[in-house]
């Protein structure tokens, strides 16, 4: 019984291992020669791999609550102390298990790309799958090798040692992985295209328009998964923040930048016929730079907070980035020209000219982040020399930049295609530059507030709000109770975007007002005693022990009173796991809608505590934003396909909303 | 358009007139150090003993009147150049300052290139002209029966 279950996740892993093999050879005889095929071979051969990812991640599941240690994912990761609900996420929280999550994900987005591919002569369709398919050989191969997670233990162990502490202690865990995963790997399916449409020597936005719906999913999962990630460090790590630019943190944020680059530099393509080749580049980055974030996280490269891992995995990721660098670069190389289009912007006083600034100043932000991230990585290796690299560096660099992000995103949207005239900008923008100026003007007079760039934050997100507003009362139909709705429902890609952009400019402002006009203290209080931080009067009041199966806790009970009323009570704490000889700080955090109080144990003794304390205005609202800025993604997404025409013409541009 | 001026020029001379506030020196300082025992966090940060003890010092230090780099200095000294989070333009890590300057030069370059390229001869040949005529008359006489709303 024992052995059924890893011998069960076996089979699906050979399963899924021949499936995708099978996958790229018909896919790619059937770009060739759509005759040679037929499309049930292709589609049984995406069922084994659905089926047998399917099969290994519930022999996982089933291995982790049959408490099966003589399986070495199990015996690795597992205790049978870990609560029910940790031992679920486990399944994702270490190496192996996660590369099995990362193959299901991979196989549910080929089993949808299948289904948009009719008939074997779309030819696009089924060399994309063979794409799909070589990339899935990768990953049930690495499932099957150097991250195989259902090894037979010859002598089982009694009990394990449990998951890491940091990931069995907090909710997140159930969701941060996957939503992250789900966007890493849906950047394979636009790449996947993108490669099928090169081997095909087709340029057109026929293979932008298939793969929009791929790369807004994956968009909007990677922002949900980024924000998810900052909430969890912020909830968890007890240091205060929520972005540290660790190296890990980075590789997830990379992707997404070049991504929101290319779903920029897209509409582009798909409105004015331009940035053809551009968009290829951009595709093929984005896919690389997911890969290259899991070499980064999963390799121990970087000594970081998520390098919980290290095993010859490392070796087999470089490997693939250099495939698919080489591979990718190369093909654009030598199809480039064919595929390039010849269009060029007439104005940078555009549409097409704003997002072509968008682009730039986005990939340049990448390449900022990328070059901070390896050059530790590359310096050591060739010189045996340790650098760092951190936040100084990279707030130095992202500040211009992002107010730059932030300037273009106020006006992208507002301004025609073709050519703007001032006139019609100034139309468009002199009330928002108003609201926002009378903002920026309202902060510093009556409000006080001596910091510049929370000002100019401000000022600037006031106008992009009142611009999009305005531009959506401006074109909504009447009555407007009826017609801004329509609108809404109607422009789905455009009122997304707006709501992503709003989004954007609410996270900015509480990055700027949580970082500047933040107060911080650290205090050592006697049992007993008081203190006073942020208007209130603080009480140690006493400390208690919990013994919980997989952990003794200790907490500290701080109390807030304000006006001798108890407002609330603070119970930071500190874990102590019985799988990890040091203790785990947790802190405890009381948010409300104008601000967050932070509390975080520095020492704890019987009759006194160090504790941090932090007050950060506004910060619910970071997670709000970052909220709208994927559900922004979501709406874009969520309209009717237009119908795929397979021609090369770029559609008119219609209303110029 | 006076109305945005005044408000900006509102806000700048509040600014100006408000000036830096004063800098919490030591705290800008301990931004600047890596904690030793953590993972790419400062000692401003961390709530480890050993930045702490850090942390102890660079007060001690800014109490003495020792300039800021001094008291890097000494850090550096003690810990080599890992602890510094925010990298010298020097020695090892010069090239990281210049790769987003040659990142913008590059592209620069690229760009002006690109544009400068003719553009493809992209002339309206009579038989695209007959294609036109012929697509937009069948759109008018499919209007004219009513399929069009």
């Amino acid at each position: 019984m024992t052995v059924l279950t890893p011998a069960i996740g076996w089979v699906g892993t050979l399963l899924g291992l021949a499936g995708s093999f099978v996958l790229s050879v018909f896919g790619f005889r059937a770009q060739r020669r759509p005759s040679a095929v037929r499309r049930s071979q292709l589609r049984f051969a995406v069922w084994c791999m659905v089926g047998g990812a399917v099969l290994a991640m519930a022999a996982l599941e089933v291995a982790l609550l049959t408490d099966n240690f003589a399986m070495s994912y199990v015996a690795e990761t597992h205790s049978r102390a870990t609560p029910l609900f940790f031992t679920v996420t486990s399944a994702w929280s270490a190496l192996g298990g996660s590369i099995v999550l990362w193959a299901l994900v991979l196989a549910g987005y080929t089993a949808a790309v299948m289904r948009q591919v009719g008939s074997t002569d779309d030819r696009l369709g089924t060399g994309a799958l063979a794409v799909l398919g070589v990339v899935s050989v990768f990953f049930f191969g690495l499932v099957s090798t150097v991250a195989n997670p259902f090894k037979i233990l010859p002598n089982p162990p009694a009990d394990g040692p449990g998951p890491n502490p940091i990931l069995a202690d907090h909710v997140m865990v159930a969701f941060h992985p996957p939503l992250l995963y789900l966007g890493f790997v849906g950047f394979t399916v636009p790449f996947a295209f993108a490669i099928s449409a090169l081997l095909l020597r087709k340029g057109g936005v026929e293979w932008l328009r298939r793969t929009r719906r791929a790369n807004l999913v994956a968009w909007s999962f990677l922002t949900a998964g980024l924000v998810l990630g900052a909430w969890w460090s912020y909830e968890v790590l007890g240091w205060g923040g929520y972005w540290a630019w660790d190296p890990v943190e980075n590789a997830a944020l990379i992707p997404w930048l070049v991504a929101t680059a290319f779903i920029h530099s897209a509409v582009v393509q798909v409105k004015r016929g331009m940035l053809q080749a551009w968009n290829f580049v951009l595709v093929i980055a984005t896919f690389a730079l997911t890969i290259l974030g899991t070499f980064l996280t999963r390799s121990g490269v970087v000594a970081s907070v998520h390098s919980f891992t290290e095993s010859g995995v490392g070796p087999a990721f470089l490997g693939f980035l250099i495939l698919v660098l080489a591979g990718g670069l190369t093909l654009f190389a030598l199809r480039g020209d064919r595929v390039a289009s010849p269009a060029r912007p007439e104005s940078l006083a555009s549409r097409e000219g704003v997002f072509l600034v968008n682009n730039l100043l986005l990939t340049l932000f990448a390449f900022v982040v990328l070059s901070g991230t390896l050059y530790p990585i590359i310096v050591e290796a060739l010189t045996g020399n340790q650098v760092s690299v951190g936040r100084p560096f990279f707030d130095r660099m992202s500040v211009p930049l992002s107010f730059a992000l932030l300037l273009a995103m106020g006006v992208g949207p507002f301004t025609p295609y073709r050519h703007a005239s001032v006139a019609v900008l100034w139309a468009r923008l002199r009330v928002p530059s108003l609201l926002g100026s009378a903002a920026a003007a309202a902060l510093v007079v009556p409000g006080g507030i001596s910091s510049a760039g929370v000002v100019i934050v401000a000022g600037i997100a006031v106008a992009v709000v009142t611009a999009s507003v305005r531009q959506l009362i401006v074109t909504a139909p009447k009555p407007r109770r009826k017609g801004v709705p329509r609108v809404l429902r109607g422009q789905r890609a455009y009122w997304g975007g707006q709501l992503a952009h709003i989004g954007v400019a609410v996270v900015a402002v509480v990055i700027a007002v949580s970082g500047v006009l933040a107060t911080r203290a650290t205090v050592t209080v006697d049992r007993g005693e008081s203190v006073e931080f942020a208007g209130y009067t603080l009480t140690f009041e006493h400390s208690e022990e919990h013994t919980q199966p997989d952990r003794s806790t200790r907490d500290a009970h701080i109390v807030f009173r304000s006006d001798g009323q108890v407002a609330w009570v603070a119970e930071p704490r500190l874990n102590s796991f019985n799988n990890q000889t040091q203790a785990v700080g947790q802190p405890s955090v009381w948010s409300g809608p104008s601000r967050d109080i932070y509390v975080a144990l520095v020492q704890l003794g019987d009759d006194q505590v160090s504790l941090n304390l932090y007050r950060y205005p506004l910060m619910v609202w970071m997670w709000v934003g970052g909220g709208l800025i994927a559900a922004g993604g979501f709406w874009a997404l969520s309209g009717r396909t237009r119908r795929a025409t397979a021609n090369n013409t770029p559609e008119p541009v219609m209303a110029d909303a | 358009m006076l109305a945005i001026v005044a408000l900006v020029g509102l806000a700048v001379g509040g600014l100006l007139a408000a000036g830096p506030g004063t800098p919490d020196r030591a705290y800008e300082l301990e931004q600047r150090l890596r904690c030793p025992v953590c993972k790419s966090v400062s000692i401003a940060e961390s709530p480890a003993e050993t930045a702490e003890a850090m942390r102890a010092v660079v007060a001690d230090q800014v109490a003495a009147g020792r300039g800021d780099q001094e008291i890097i200095d000494y850090f550096r000294a003690r810990y080599g150049d890992w602890v510094l989070l925010d990298p010298p333009a020097s020695g090892s890590t010069l090239a990281l300052w210049m790769l987003p300057v040659a990142a913008v030069v590059v592209g620069g370059v690229a760009l002006a290139l690109l544009r400068r390229r003719p553009d493809a001869v992209d002339e309206v040949t009579s038989q695209d002209r007959i294609r036109v005529r012929r697509a937009v008359d069948q759109v008018r006489s499919r209007g004219a029966d009513g399929d069009m709303p």
